[in-house]
């Protein structure tokens, strides 16, 4: 194994002063590991169809177990250092956390639908309260969840530090608060049962302070969403065990900060290229129109109307779409070049971001064409790209890692988290 | 018990080091499927073998029928896991053992299971949503208590007022009190549910509509009437609309249609939401349009009812929706049906929206076929 791994080293290029290629006269030998992925296209494919049909057939309530075997598929296909990963979630935790999550979201939709606003307020403010545990439970339940040659892993943070941690989530809700109170002040009030009065002509000055609370706002938003986004990294790399080994963690906020902007960068230009595509289209067809005279009119115009809702939503998801696949490349690439395991190993990663970018795109467009059915293959190639992109550099062998016994934890956080789109794969 | 069977060699991770230590893995056939005993090998040979439960088993899925994978991970639970290179020797032991796999391991890798569950998926989707969700509906709708309702009825209307989509009405005094006289006439023929409290409102806008709203209440549009007075259709043609929209009211369709949506939207977003959005958008609007329809196929069958009741004829109901069709297939733009949020706690009114040939795509049945139906006193149905 160890020659093999040496071999490969010539094949990567990697930095030599990273990793000594012969065995060193003094010190002990490290050892490079690639990660390889296993993973095609084909089965996945097949898995997910049989999720989705025993999903439906039991009116979704196989949820649980169709996640369950999708990550067992990704981890168990994933081996590092010739021994896959094992994701190993107990199922009774992950149905329950299952229905806990559906009963909440039919009672939240019942409180909306029927207008129920002090209902639906409650569950608002109570989900915002809760965020942080959500996101604590759902890392803690994950981590002891997965194992490697037997030895799990562990999310020690306590919950003060995640409360602590969390505190950019709060700053973010207080500006945005500000900002409706600054409408609302700006706006007269007209006494109930007149008529509402449209503002005859808006001054700057009476537009300056909402405005001006916007842009607070948003920048808030920005550099407390970039705030967040490290903290919850750092702890739950910093707090994350591997048996008797700790996480390490060596990024700065400064760090975040960079990529947060680069990426609104990206999405800038992105909605700019749409934005020039859609009226440039728009345009062509309106003049295409008053070519073909006034007899086309009616029925034309409106099917030009809903082409263009169809057009602008597709574009509109089409622009953010780099933006997006730039942000998690370079995070992915940031984070997996510095992560490490006390001083027992440490990661490399060579993704590069622009053919990451160009994948996401290729599959995006695939996807839609298809209606979706070429999604397994798109989750396959770019799981595949960000996961044989990094090498694991392991210094005194592989035996050292000692296993702890972990809590374990329940299935609810990790629902709620899946219910707000924290994927486990992606 | 019977006989032990033995498998191949394998690597134990106890979970208390990543060190494998060297197991023959046997596997002794049980009740409740197949437990695993580990027996030393090398250097260990002298300690003495360890016995895992089927419960704490967690088997590998076999992914394909063809690509055997490398190297195979059992989940021994609390015991760790046991790695194995030997994947045929491994399936081989534990078919030997008595194991059954799974229907999905069975739909992973044979075709004929995962169609046949395929096609059983399909059937149970659509009985859920043809029967099920319209029975639960009704059920529900049942349940709710009558003040509550009319309230939401209330709400609906004064959001309209509020949006100004509708406004006070501008028919004269007159025709007013002869329409209330009619419709006085038809909920006299009509089976009320208790606590329901019809009542008949004009009011201004949204085009030529009609619309009951939950509670009871009948909104005609100035549009509507004096469409009607145009088209030389007397006061017997909004009879009928009267009795049609009561019929929306006694059924309790906007409630119903709530509860349906919503059993709609996070049942096909849970189901379908993973293989595309824009599917799940395109069968809940789809599914949605098809209760719509069925709502108004039973206000019609409740205006027919009610209009033979009250000795009324219901022909004029009919040649009021064709010209009102007419109206609309003409030059003129189309008047304003309102789709506003108010409107989807409310059955909207008798309008028709589109040609045949799209019925699934319209919130009504083909105007032709209802207008011939009711014309026939076709109850088929109903």
């Amino acid at each position: 194994m160890r020659t093999a791994a040496a071999s490969r080293l010539h094949a990567l290029s990697i930095d030599p002063d990273d990793i000594p290629d012969a065995q060193p006269a003094t010190g002990p030998r490290i050892d490079a590991f690639p990660i390889r992925f296993t993973g095609d296209g084909a089965s996945y494919l097949r898995l997910w169809l049989v999720n989705t049909a025993l999903r439906i057939v039991t009116l979704g309530f196989y949820t649980p177990f169709a996640r369950r075997k999708t990550v067992q598929y990704f981890f168990g296909h994933t081996v590092v250092a010739g021994s896959p990963l094992e994701f190993v979630a107990p199922k009774k935790r992950m149905l329950f956390g299952f229905v806990m999550m559906v009963l909440l979201l039919i009672s939240w939709k019942i409180a909306v639908e029927s207008g129920q606003d002090t209902a639906a307020s409650l569950f608002v403010l109570g989900g915002a309260l809760l965020a942080p545990w959500a996101w604590g439970s759902a890392m803690r339940f994950r981590m002891t969840a997965t194992r490697w040659r037997g030895v799990r892993m562990q999310f020690a943070a306590t919950w003060g530090e995640v409360y602590r941690a969390s505190w950019p989530i709060f700053l973010i809700a207080l500006a945005w608060i500000a900002f409706v109170f600054a409408v609302d002040h700006a706006i007269p009030d007209t006494p109930p049962g007149s008529p509402p009065r449209m503002p005859v002509k808006p001054s700057w000055d009476a537009l300056a302070f909402p405005l001006g609370a916007l842009a607070v706002a948003l920048l808030t938003s920005l550099f407390a969403g970039a705030r967040l986004d490290y903290n919850y990294q750092a702890l739950a790399v910093a707090r994350c065990r591997v048996g008797n080994q700790a996480g390490r963690w060596k990024l700065r906020y400064a760090d975040f900060v960079g990529l947060w902007l680069a990426t609104v960068g990206v999405l800038l230009l992105g909605v700019a290229a749409a934005l020039g595509v859609f009226f440039a289209t728009g345009a062509a067809a309106v003049f295409g129109l008053r070519a073909g005279g006034p007899s086309t009119g009616g029925l034309a115009f409106v099917v030009l109307i809903l082409l263009g809702l169809v057009v602008g939503g597709l574009l509109l998801v089409l622009s953010s779409a780099p933006a997006r696949a730039y942000r998690e490349a370079r995070r992915f690439r940031m984070i997996w070049n510095q992560i490490g395991l006390s001083h027992i190993a440490r990661c490399k990663c060579r993704l590069d971001v622009g053919r990451y970018v160009r994948l996401r795109l290729v599959n995006l467009v695939l996807t839609l064409i298809t209606l979706g059915f070429y999604l397994p293959y798109a989750r396959i190639s770019e799981y595949r790209m960000r996961a044989e992109s990094v090498t694991l550099f392991v210094k005194g062998g592989l035996h050292q890692l000692a296993g702890q016994l972990a809590r374990e934890e329940q299935g609810l956080g990790d629902a709620l988290a899946d219910a707000a789109g924290l994927g486990l794969i992606t | 018990m019977s006989e032990a069977v033995p498998g191949p060699a394998g690597r134990w991770f106890d979970g208390s080091t990543s060190r494998g230590r060297p197991v023959r893995v046997d596997l002794l056939p049980g009740a409740r499927g197949p437990s695993i005993r580990l027996v030393p090998l090398g250097v260990d040979s002298g300690r003495s073998a360890a016995e895992i439960a089927p419960a704490d088993i967690g088997w590998p899925e076999a992914w394909s029928a063809h690509h055997a994978p490398s190297v195979l991970v059992i989940d021994l639970g609390p015991h760790g896991s046991l790695q194995v290179h030997d994947v045929v020797g491994w399936q081989r032991a534990r078919t030997l053992a008595g194991a059954r796999p799974s229907l999905a391991t069975r739909m992973l890798t044979h075709w004929p299971v995962f169609l046949s569950v395929l096609l059983v998926s399909a059937i149970a989707v659509f009985a859920f949503y043809r029967w099920g969700t319209p029975w639960v509906a009704t059920w529900l709708a049942r349940q709710v208590p009558p003040a509550w309702e009319r309230s939401l009825g209330q709400r609906s209307l004064q959001g309209l007022d509020d949006a100004r989509m509708t406004q006070p009405t501008r028919l004269d005094a007159d025709t007013q009190a002869r329409l209330r006289e009619r419709f006085g006439q038809v909920l006299a023929a009509t089976a009320v549910p208790p606590g329901q409290k019809p009542e008949l409102q004009f009011r201004a806008g949204m085009g030529v509509n009609a619309f009951a709203l939950p509670g009871g209440t009948v909104v005609l549009t100035d549009g509507l009437v004096r469409h009607a007075g145009k088209s030389g259709l007397g006061d017997e043609a909004l009879a009928g609309v009267m009795a049609h929209e009561l019929g929306h009211a006694v059924h309790r369709h906007g409630l119903r249609m709530l509860i349906e949506q919503g059993v709609l939207s996070v049942g096909l977003g849970l189901v379908l939401g993973d293989v595309s959005n824009l599917l799940a958008l395109a069968g809940t609007t789809a599914t949605g349009l098809a209760y719509s329809r069925r709502h108004e196929v039973e206000a019609d069958c409740h205006a027919l009812a009610v209009m033979r009741r009250a000795g009324l004829p219901v022909a004029p109901m009919a040649d009021l929706l064709e010209t009102m069709e007419q109206a609309q297939a003409g030059p003129a733009p189309a008047p304003a049906s309102a789709p506003g949020p108010a409107n989807a706690a409310s059955a909207s009114g008798p309008t028709a929206r589109s040609a045949p040939s799209w019925e699934w795509l319209s919130s009504h049945p083909a105007t032709p076929d209802r207008a011939n139906r009711l014309r026939a006193g076709n109850t088929q149905g109903c």
